[in-house]
């Protein structure tokens, strides 16, 4: 506190040379001599930093007892920037966890209490928000983030902190070939990686819906890159030649010359895997440069998105996706669950980032429970051995702390996404 | 082939055109105050923001919204013009750098603020497609060339036949003897800030239907491509500005439809660059006059 002083001193000096000199010399600083004037404004600056200074004693002891009673979770996602809707969702629903934790007495009697951070879907400002969190909000857990490339840069960060980190939404699939018996220990996934993925929306389109011919448009990133090297492994085994291939930077919002060129190739479908929020940008613009109808979009951007079907009806109409959750999935829990989320945000239907974010605190509640503690080593352990209950079936982690869990393959029929199966993610790690 | 490279010089000159409109209001604010206005995407931002308000929250038309977009960027404008522009006449550089960019700050947050991070979806506009041979393009294109061609004409008029714009050159030529000769120079800056602020709101509300999604930071990207226009135009060169625009989305649509959507961006930086090393006053003009 006391380094503070000369400086106040400095800007006092500095305002004073800056008073034109027809200024009327009314104030007090001009009329005590300068010498006089500091000694003046040292005292007054030492008294008030004595008063804040046990003012922060107290809110810091405060805290400290706080501290002991709630367990500290970090959400980081994306909200601001061009998957703000992601980060949107991911933060609504780990809310509706958290106050249904609470209400329920909360993890071993003790209250969820969340921190949010914003990572702009940017690797360096994700790292800065965990730095945030770490050094000043203390948490023991971070969920998050939804970018690949973000959560690649988070582990081992969480590594070097011992926090746990639990992803729920990136399908990057190096984000558990690192991890686990891989190398990061601190980092768990709940969500199926692009791995399988990839193959089964290539094999669909090419088998069922005869498309043959491909252009690739994928947002460059580690999430959009990584799956098309994924898609690429398939390409043979189906008979698909791609006619080109395109990465859009995410706050892209021209493809009029990417369209021109594929409505040329012959492509029968564009490869895509992007970002929700620039889905309605293509499929609008594809309207306009005469692909809709003739051109199907495949892979994974949300295409079941109301707001992006109303956007242009006629471009997303056939896409096909396999998403790891849709609000169809026709059970009585996934039901009870949007109707929880529906009434407490004003009837918002919730998107895969809400459920998984909804589904992945629950899960850090029940291991915590097993585990009979809310120390992050202890949950960690519990982490490796639990077999959770979920939504989309029985949660276990491999030995690269990966979850095991199915995919839903579905295609846009009259606007509607109907389903067309589900299947698992059994990885083939990398030796 | 030679229908493809049509179709991307269309595409870029229509793309070419949105720079243009805001490039133009950009080095007219340069001209009159030699600042570079950093915050001046955030104008266009203001412009689509305001409109998408009116059409989604008040329900009146797109044609109204238009007018009102740019009426209520012209607005804020006019106060940001008051409190912070005119205070830069006679401020050294840096402050006009640093007022500029903490204005950009301010108006992208308050609009997270206001209206959430997310993305929002543009109502309205005229998308359905007219067809030139095999090229399809959405009216709302074509009208958003002939209002931009009509605008650089209506500004060379103005700049070259009426008080206000004689004053505007007047200013930007040399501040002190437009004092001398009755000049009211603050006004003059006031003026021709609101003004350039409308031409951007303009651009963005046309831009809107096309874009589809609009957000706080979505003025970034269209600050940055109006360095490399301006730049290219010569600074404070209406006329220049125009062509530089079109050469700039040419440019651009060539290198997204032969090389790779991932280069786009990349084109107005290799620009700026190769500007400022081989002709630093312009394509269009030997000297500067700055």
């Amino acid at each position: 506190m006391a380094r503070r002083v000369p400086m106040l001193v400095v800007v006092d000096r500095g305002r004073k040379a800056e008073l034109p000199p027809e200024c009327p010399l009314t104030s007090m600083a001009d009329v005590v001599d300068p010498e006089e004037r500091l000694m003046i404004r040292y005292a007054m600056t030492r008294r008030l930093a004595l008063v804040a200074a046990s003012a922060f004693a107290i809110i810091a002891q405060a805290e400290a007892t706080a501290a002991q009673d709630v367990v500290k979770i970090g959400v980081i996602s994306p909200n601001t920037g061009a998957a703000a809707r992601y980060g949107a969702f991911a933060w609504r629903g780990a809310q509706l966890a958290r106050d249904e934790i609470n209400a329920a007495g909360g993890v071993n009697g003790k209250k969820i209490e969340l921190f949010q951070g914003d990572s702009q879907c940017n690797p360096t400002e994700g790292v800065s928000a965990l730095q945030r969190m770490l050094s000043q909000d203390k948490v023991s857990y971070v969920l998050g983030d939804v970018c690949s490339s973000v959560t690649l840069a988070l582990q081992p960060m969480v590594e070097n902190a011992n926090v746990l980190l639990v992803n729920p939404a990136s399908s990057n699939p190096q984000i558990t070939y690192k991890a686990g018996v891989g190398g990061f220990k601190w980092s768990y996934r709940n969500y199926p990686t692009d791995e399988v993925r990839a193959g089964v929306v290539l094999k669909y389109a090419a088998q069922e819906k005869k498309i043959k011919k491909m252009a690739v448009l994928s947002v460059d990133s580690d999430y959009g890159r990584g799956a098309i090297v994924l898609t690429k492994k398939y390409l043979a085994e189906n008979g698909v030649e791609l006619t080109s291939e395109d990465y859009y930077k995410d706050k892209e919002a021209d493809f009029r010359p990417i369209l021109a060129n594929i409505r040329r190739s012959g492509a029968g479908a564009i490869i895509m895997y992007g970002l929700a929020d620039t889905t309605p940008i293509i499929a609008r613009q594809m309207v306009e440069a005469g692909l809709a109808g003739k051109v199907v979009l495949i892979g994974s951007a949300e295409f079941n998105n109301p707001q992006a079907i109303a956007a242009a009806p006629s471009a997303l109409e056939g896409a096909v996706e396999a998403a790891a959750w849709v609000p169809e999935h026709d059970t009585p829990r996934n039901k009870a669950f949007i109707a929880a989320y529906k009434a407490k945000y004003a009837g918002e239907e919730p998107n895969i980032h809400a459920y998984f974010f909804w589904e992945t605190l629950r899960l850090v509640g029940v291991a915590a429970k097993q585990a009979k503690s809310e120390k992050q080593d202890d949950v960690r352990k519990a982490l490796a051995t639990i077999t959770y209950d979920s939504i989309m079936g029985n949660v276990n982690f491999d030995d690269h702390n990966q979850a095991n869990l199915p995919m839903i393959l579905f295609e846009l029929v009259n606007g509607k996404p109907a389903i067309k199966g589900t299947f698992s993610t059994k990885i083939i790690y990398p030796k | 082939m030679g229908e493809l490279i049509l179709e991307q010089i269309i595409n870029g000159i229509i793309a070419g055109s949105v720079y243009a409109l805001v490039a133009a209001g950009m080095t007219m604010i340069f001209g009159v105050l030699r600042a570079i206005n950093f915050a001046h995407g955030e104008y266009y931002m203001l412009g689509t923001f305001s409109a998408w308000y009116v059409i989604s929250k008040l329900g009146v038309s797109y044609p109204v919204s238009i007018i009102l977009g740019i009426v209520m960027t012209m607005a804020i404008a006019a106060v940001v013009g008051r409190l912070v522009m005119q205070h830069l006449v006679t401020a050294p550089f840096q402050s006009g750098v640093l007022a500029t960019l903490g204005l950009s700050l301010i108006l992208q947050n308050a609009i997270v603020l206001g209206f959430g991070g997310t993305y929002k979806m543009f109502p309205g506009g005229w998308l359905s497609p007219v067809f030139i041979g095999d090229i399809s393009i959405a009216w709302q294109r074509i009208i958003i060339l002939i209002v931009t061609i009509a605008m650089f004409v209506a500004l060379e008029l103005m700049v070259a036949r009426t008080r206000m714009g004689r004053s505007i050159r007047a200013v930007s030529q040399n501040i002190e003897c437009c004092a001398v000769n009755g000049i009211d120079v603050e006004r003059v800056v006031l003026a021709t800030f609101v003004l350039g602020t409308g031409l951007a709101a303009m651009s963005g509300v046309l831009t809107g239907p096309v874009n589809v999604t609009i957000y706080g930071g979505m003025g970034e990207a269209v600050t940055m491509k109006t360095f490399a226009v301006i730049v290219m135009g010569g600074m404070g060169n209406v006329r220049g500005t125009l062509l530089a625009g079109w050469i700039l989305g040419i440019a651009e649509s060539f290198v997204a439809g032969f090389i790779g959507l991932q280069y786009r961006d990349a084109v107005g930086f290799v620009i700026l660059i190769a500007m400022l090393m081989f002709r630093p006053t312009g394509l269009f003009s030997l000297q500067s006059r700055f």
